[in-house]
């Protein structure tokens, strides 16, 4: 069951043309939407369909769409920052089928009366952005952006945004905030962004794969997107995997399939004949699962939850028996520490200090006092290391450094100790 | 959008800049709804005209957006990709965040600091080379991925790399094209790119057609 | 705020009742459950970035670690302050802001009143487990004239750069850099120049940023300090003077509500550095052979007392007193009119609005009508130069609260961002301005439809100091027609409105009444009073070169650098018999006197004075004067006896007794209510009680423009020439240069240009001035700063002609 390849996969040299696009119905829920639907019911679509949030937190689409205040202007923002580590989903479906992305969008603005909407696209992506901006100006050309979209009265623009290179702003009010000119720091909520969002205006945000659903949802009905799957997975869902495996890349799946046959099946296994040593279910902030323990847990979102750790942006990483897990750990958490905003008291100084201290370990300079320090200074800005994590801090970005440090330490604390071996401090 | 026009004081701002950018800017502004939120944009461009983000720079930004230069700088600095330093031709950049890095991405900066004689995180070559390792790049499937004025080449070894920084140097191509550039010392990919991409970057700013950093040949 | 409905939480098991809506860290705080903190600042939009406030507050789904600062409270709401987790985080934060924190603390101005100290104290942990290498800057780097940055002691709370984006209006000072490289900056060649930059310093949970003028002159455990209000405008912001061995070295703000709010303009705050001046009068001083000679109080008071009683009280005259307190003012009024027995008495020079107009206009605006005003209407001088607390008040009801702002002036001002509209005019066309306004013409429209949303509230006063002061009732007459209209006019000394209060008016007497209505009831607490017709301050100058009158006092002014007409003042100091002086400084009219006495001043003298708003407020003593220094009504009673008379001022409390009883609109103004009772605040005198009181109906006279070819805007600006500015020496180095300002097209046609020379002629003389362009003037306007040296010349007047100068 494909959704949201199915056009690419099958036209390989032109699916993010607009000729190609319509040639294979895109566009049609555009018209189906607007002229006989009417936004009310495109709405009630989505929410039928139980679509859950492609971005990393998982929140139903529909419920969301439903927060947003009567206060108008809205505004419909799109994440396609796309930077947890382990993901590049969103970078396929901008580059191979902008069209999907831009009809979802329209589609979404009508059934929310938003009339600006927003596509922020991380800095580092332009060839995603070049492909994208050439759709909307297709879309401008051919009366699907713009003013009275198909006679239907309904106006819309959108405006594509490169960001600056910082991974918080995938966090959807630093986004805000970004697109708004300023440092690229989450904002305190409540207030969320469906009551006070862009400009202190009423704002959805969504992930890019979250909207490229909605062109199909809209034309095949949201109970049938809601039928596939398991209940609380529904739909089909990127997974990208990548680090040591035989078959890396982006694979639609539907939930629900153990972990195993993702690794061994999809991913062809471990390639040179390695063995699985860990890997990390969603997105590198994500604890880790080890073969031991987790290899027939079923890759749902409920399911990797209530396992300790999550499906988040659907990034898998595999590492093999001969991964030196102190360094992995080391570079999970140097990435947090650098890109943390530096709000936050415990991120800003936690995560750096977690980042010395596993540095100097690997560098050959750890003390074994500097195991439970790792564990407390986590415990400072998790508290209780808990799954799902309490937070000191104002956002996740920080409670995502201690993932690795504790996973490291639920299983491979005898690779640090071994590291540390006779410390003479 | 809505109509922009800048008062005598933002045009003399810019008055020094290129046509094209002088247009493109006033374009940008139209784009949004508040001016501040063009900040981010013409940052972009201001490094186009001014070779990185200048003091001045960042004045003249600060005079088309409504801010004072310190809270243009506080954006500015925010965002690793406004480089305030001048920088080279090419900014290398080598994903080292833990996909690219399980294969084998810090053997593949090594080599390019080797080969270009630029340490990690400055430049040198006269004006030729900025190198810097950059966290994840969105390319973890095609590890170990490596930039070039944020044109992507994915799955590159330690001797491709080597052979890239040489035909920087030797070749100083106008466009650097991912396209190319990945047909050249690329291999594995994330995923299938599909069709050619004729167009690449003219400067170590992101290619994008708004901003006026794009070149090469339109289909 | 308007009032909230109470709801009723419970905190550690205590119940307790709070607005609903308000942080929870504030309402913990007023029921006495502090909350440690860093970057929550009562006056500031809460951020939640320090993390130090977290509390567990319990849901539905148990207990949520949530930061007191940014969670509002809910009817219901249980919280946990003291829990495991609580200390936990809290422990936390406190090491996390250790580890790179230099703990330089013996050499910390900070050291000993710092909240990362306390709390470390209090809540932190035992040792730092940190072992890698602190992060390094340059040490304390000058980011401005005032201020210095130690960003190695910096915890990142932005509480000064939020001060300056959000209260200040002038984002100079910015975080920068991202993750732990965060720092606070300034732009490179961008100082941190902002008149309200010492606010910063006093916000400043740690020693990151402090005052050069405080810098190493004491620990906070040697201070002593008493509460007071600044007396650099009327706007009456309240402050602690703070000393230390008897020597005055830091002044810092204190919130009070209706005023300032906790903050204050820098000329508030380091102004103190005058009181210890070296040039600081010591000794009364004796004219002989056209020079000074040191001499005693008796001596200086004896010669002063033979000579008035040679004189008949009507040839004497008084000026001054409006930089005093009201006991003061009060024993000055009382002195000459019952001593001296002359009705020749102002506070003002003619350079400020009429003084019934100023005291008793109606209905009339207190500064707290602006969190509720609708519109504001601000046609007065431009605020940030000239009354900087009260530009932060206007500034957050504009940007804050909503409130539509419209502001009339000849050039840009300060609040220009934060306005829904300028309407800008030549000096002199003001009237047709306001002919404009009033009709609604169509450039004014929107303007005028704005006004007619109440309530409103009209700033009102002299845009330059050459504006017909006239103007300013026809404004008022406009706005007491709109709905809810109410007028705020202003004047610019400290105590103006006191000292007018007091009788230093030439038709006012004591207690905001007028000549004609009180003369009786005054006469029978203090006998006979003069009874021929009074002459304001031009009158007394006029008379005075003119050799009607022979004798002036003064009570610490400047006329010839502060009357309108400066050859005036001091041909008439000169042609004056005898001219006597009450000063802290030999200023360009005490050089002129023949008897120089010196006073005490601010935080010598205790008494009370009274803001623009008619807000009485308790300014009290903690150093005494330096050298022979005594206070005015001390000296005057001295005066008093010598020449036959009996003052009746034993001390400043005597005569607070007396203002209470005879000046009736202070009846139930005592220094103790203002100590310890419902004066707190300040008492705010009533303005429509009772008959015998002054109410004054502004009317739109018709006043006719005034043509020129060029029209003087002459503004004043913060850091002026003035004697204590210039006594302050971190203020004196501010005082911008003197320029002439025109717009372009006027160089150009004048063929001048940026930095040439321009020579600018009034009627009373002219200045040689570098040209500046400024393209918020209009065609044919040039703006000159008042009361520089430069431009002193220049006297006010509302035509000039600029050439080009000698020099270009
Ligand atoms: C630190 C952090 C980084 C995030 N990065 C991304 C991102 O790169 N892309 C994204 O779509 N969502 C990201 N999110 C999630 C967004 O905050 C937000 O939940 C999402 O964009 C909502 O869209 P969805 O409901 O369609 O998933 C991030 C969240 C956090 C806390
Ligand atoms: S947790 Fe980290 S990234 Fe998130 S707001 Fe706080 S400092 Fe910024
Ligand atoms: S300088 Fe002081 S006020 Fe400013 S952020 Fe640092 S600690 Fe806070
Ligand atoms: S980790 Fe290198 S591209 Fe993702
Ligand atoms: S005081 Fe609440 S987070 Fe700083």
């Amino acid at each position: 069951m494909k959704i949201l390849t199915e056009r690419m996969e099958a036209h390989r040299t032109d699916s993010h043309t607009i000729e190609r696009y319509e040639a294979t119905g895109g566009y049609t829920a555009l018209r189906k939407g607007l002229l006989e639907l009417g936004a009310e019911a495109v709405a009630a679509e989505v929410k039928a369909s139980n679509l859950r949030g492609r971005g990393g937190a998982n929140f139903p689409a529909g419920v969301k769409w439903g927060f947003l205040a009567p206060a108008k202007p809205a505004y419909l923002v799109v994440n396609g920052d796309e930077s947890e580590p382990g993901t590049f989903k969103d970078r396929q479906l901008l580059e191979r089928d902008p069209h999907q992305l831009v009809e979802g969008v329209i589609l979404s603005s009508f059934a929310l009366d938003v009339h600006h909407a927003f596509i922020y696209i991380r800095g580092e992506y332009p060839k995603p952005a070049r492909r994208l901006q050439d759709a909307v100006d297709e879309a401008y050309e051919k009366g699907y952006l713009g003013s009275d979209i198909l006679g239907s009265g309904f106006d819309l623009d959108v405006t594509i945004h490169l960001g600056g290179g910082a991974y918080i702003c995938g966090e959807e009010s630093a986004l805000l905030n970004s697109l708004e000119g300023r440092r690229g720091e989450p904002r305190i909520k409540p207030p969320f962004p469906a009551i006070e969002g862009l400009y202190s205006k009423p704002t959805i945000v969504n992930n890019v794969e979250t909207l490229s659903n909605v062109p199909w949802i809209v034309n095949n009905g949201g109970v049938a997107y809601a039928r596939i799957g398991p209940d609380t997975s529904a739909g089909t869902r990127m997974i990208s995997l990548s680090g040591h495996v035989e078959n890396p890349g982006n694979y639609e799946i539907v939930m629900g399939m153990p972990w195993r046959e993702i690794i061994y099946g999809l991913g062809g296994g471990i390639p040179g004949g390695r063995e699985l040593k860990a890997w990390i279910p969603g997105g590198s902030s994500a604890p880790w699962f080890v073969p031991a323990e987790h290899l027939d847990v079923p890759a749902t979102i409920d399911d990797t939850d209530s396992n300790g750790s999550m499906m988040g942006s659907g990034a898998i990483i595999v590492m093999d028996d001969s991964t030196d897990m102190v360094k992995a750990a080391h570079r999970i958490v140097r990435f947090y520490s650098h890109e943390s905003c530096g709000q936050c008291t415990p991120c800003r100084e936690g995560t750096t200090w977690l980042e010395r201290i596993l540095y100097r370990i690997v560098s050959g300079q750890g003390r074994h006092a500097d195991i439970e320090l790792l564990l407390d200074i986590s415990d400072g800005i998790s508290p209780g290391l808990t799954w799902p994590p309490l937070m000191t801090t104002i956002c996740p970005l920080g409670p995502s450094a201690t993932a690795p440090v504790v996973s490291l330490m639920q299983y491979f604390r005898h690779e640090v100790e071994a590291m540390i071996g006779d410390d003479d401090g | 959008m809505k109509e922009v026009v800048l008062t005598a004081k933002e045009a003399t701002a810019i008055e020094g800049w290129s046509k094209p950018s002088q247009q493109r800017s006033v374009e940008i502004l139209s784009r949004y709804p508040d001016k501040r939120s063009a900040v981010m944009p013409l940052l972009y461009i201001s490094m186009i005209e001014n070779g990185y983000v200048t003091e001045d720079g960042m004045r003249q930004v600060g005079l088309l957006t409504g801010l004072s230069p310190a809270q243009v700088q506080s954006v500015a600095s925010f965002y690793t990709m406004y480089k305030r330093e001048p920088i080279g031709d090419y900014l290398v950049g080598v994903c080292t965040s833990i996909s690219c890095f399980l294969l084998g991405a810090d053997d593949v900066l090594a080599a390019i600091e080797d080969e270009s004689g630029v340490p990690d995180g400055e430049s040198g070559g006269d004006g030729t080379f900025s190198i810097e390792h950059v966290e994840c790049n969105g390319a973890c499937g095609g590890a170990p991925v490596v930039l070039v004025n944020w044109e992507m080449i994915e799955g590159v070894t330690p001797e491709k790399a080597r052979e890239l920084v040489r035909w920087l140097r030797d070749g100083r191509p106008d466009v650097v094209n991912t396209e190319e550039m990945q047909r050249l010392f690329g291999g594995k990919r994330a995923f299938d790119w599909g069709v050619k991409e004729p167009v690449g970057a003219i400067l170590p700013v992101p290619a994008f057609g708004p901003y006026g950093s794009v070149g090469g040949e339109a289909t | 705020m308007a009032d909230r409905e109470l709801v009723t939480i419970t905190i550690d098991g205590v119940e307790m009742q709070g607005p609903a809506g308000e942080v929870l860290i504030k309402v913990a705080e007023d029921n006495g459950n502090f909350i440690p903190r860093f970057c929550w600042h009562p006056r500031m939009k809460p951020v939640g970035m320090c993390r130090m406030c977290l509390v567990e507050v319990i849901g539905p789904r148990g207990p949520m670690l949530l930061p007191s600062c940014t969670t509002r409270v809910t009817d219901g709401m249980e919280v946990d302050t003291q829990s495991t987790v609580v200390k936990k985080a809290q422990e936390g934060v406190l090491e996390y802001l250790l580890i790179n924190h230099p703990l330089d603390c013996p050499i910390c101005d900070k050291g000993g009143e710092c909240p990362l100290q306390d709390h470390t104290m209090a809540y932190g942990p035992g040792e730092s487990r940190f072992v890698e290498e602190k992060r390094h800057y340059e040490k304390p780097i000058p980011i401005s004239e005032l201020v210095l940055l130690d960003r190695e002691r910096c915890i990142l709370c932005a509480r000064c750069t939020r001060f300056s984006e959000e209260i200040s209006g002038d984002p100079l000072i910015e975080f920068k850099d991202r993750g732990n490289a965060v720092q606070v900056i300034t732009f490179p060649d961008e100082p941190f120049a902002s008149y309200f930059s010492g606010n910063t310093v006093q916000i400043c949970p740690v020693g990151a940023l402090t005052a050069t003028p405080y810098r190493f002159k004491a620990r906070p455990w040697d201070l002593e300090a008493v509460e007071s209000v600044s007396l650099v405008d009327s706007v009456g912001s309240k402050v602690s003077v703070q000393s230390s061995q008897n020597s005055v070295v830091r002044i810092d703000g204190i919130d009070n509500e209706p005023t300032n709010q906790g903050w204050l303009s820098d000329k508030d705050r380091f102004i103190f550095e005058s009181i210890h001046s070296d040039n600081r009068l010591t000794t009364p001083l004796i004219k002989q052979d056209g020079k000074f000679v040191e001499t005693g109080w008796g001596e200086a008071l004896d010669y002063v007392a033979e000579k008035l009683s040679d004189m008949t009280g009507e040839v004497v005259a008084g000026l001054g007193g409006a930089n005093n307190t009201n006991e003061e003012a009060f024993a000055f009024g009382k002195f000459l009119r019952t001593i001296v027995v002359t009705p020749h008495i102002d506070a003002q020079l003619d350079d400020g609005l009429d003084p019934h107009f100023l005291v008793g206009v109606t209905p009339r605006a207190a500064i707290p009508d602006l969190e509720t005003a609708k519109t504001i209407l601000l046609w007065a001088g431009d605020l940030k130069e000239e009354y900087p607390v009260l530009y932060l008040r206007v500034r957050r009801a504009a940007a804050e609260l909503g409130a539509k702002l419209i502001v009339v002036h000849p050039r840009a001002t300060g609040l220009d961002d934060v306005a829904a509209h300028k309407i800008r005019y030549r000096p002199g066309r003001g009237p047709d301005v306001l002919r404009e306004l009033r009709g609604g013409a169509e450039d004014y429209a929107e303007a005028r439809s704005a006004l007619d949303e109440g309530p409103v509230v009209a700033i009102v006063g002299r845009t330059g100091l050459a504006e017909n002061p006239r103007l300013a009732e026809g404004v008022a007459a406009f706005v007491r027609d709109l709905p809810g209209g109410k007028i705020l006019p202003l004047a610019r000394r400290g105590n103006i409105v006191g000292a007018l209060d007091m009788g230093l008016a030439p038709t006012l007497l004591p207690g905001r009444v007028s000549e004609t209505s009180a003369h009786d009831l005054l006469e029978a607490e203090w006998g006979p009073l003069p009874e021929s017709r009074a002459l304001d301050a031009t009158g007394i100058l006029e008379g005075l070169r003119d050799g009607e009158l022979e004798a002036l006092i003064m009570l610490g002014v400047d006329p010839v650098r502060d009357h309108p007409e400066p050859q005036l003042a001091r041909s008439a100091l000169e042609s004056a018999q005898l001219v006597v002086a009450f000063d802290h400084f030999l200023s360009d009219s005490t050089q002129l006197a023949d008897v120089v006495l010196p006073v005490e001043g601010f935080a010598e003298v205790e008494g009370t004075v009274t803001n623009i708003e008619g807000r009485v407020q308790k300014v009290n003593r903690l150093v005494p004067g330096p050298g022979q220094t005594r206070p005015v009504w001390s000296a005057l009673d001295d005066l008093a006896r010598r020449m036959g008379g009996d003052l009746g001022a034993p001390s400043a409390a005597a005569l607070a007794k007396e203002i209470e009883r005879v000046a009736p609109v202070y009846h139930g103004v005592t220094w103790d209510a203002l100590d310890w009772g419902e004066g707190r605040e300040g008492l705010l005198l009533p303005i429509e009680d009772g008959v015998q009181h002054l109410e004054y109906i502004p009317v739109d006279d018709g006043l006719a423009p005034v043509n020129a070819r060029y029209g003087l805007h002459l503004g004043r600006v913060l850091y002026d020439d003035g004697v204590r500015t210039r006594m302050s020496p971190s203020l004196a180095a501010l005082a911008p240069e003197a320029k002439v300002y025109l717009n372009s097209t006027d160089a150009k046609v004048l063929g001048l240009e940026e930095g040439a020379v321009a020579t600018v002629e009034s009627a009373y003389g002219s200045a040689e001035l570098p040209v500046a362009i400024d393209e918020s003037l209009g065609r044919t306007t040039v703006y000159v700063p008042a009361n520089l040296a430069a431009t002193a010349e220049l006297g006010a007047a509302v035509a000039v002609v600029v050439s080009k100068g000698e020099a270009s």
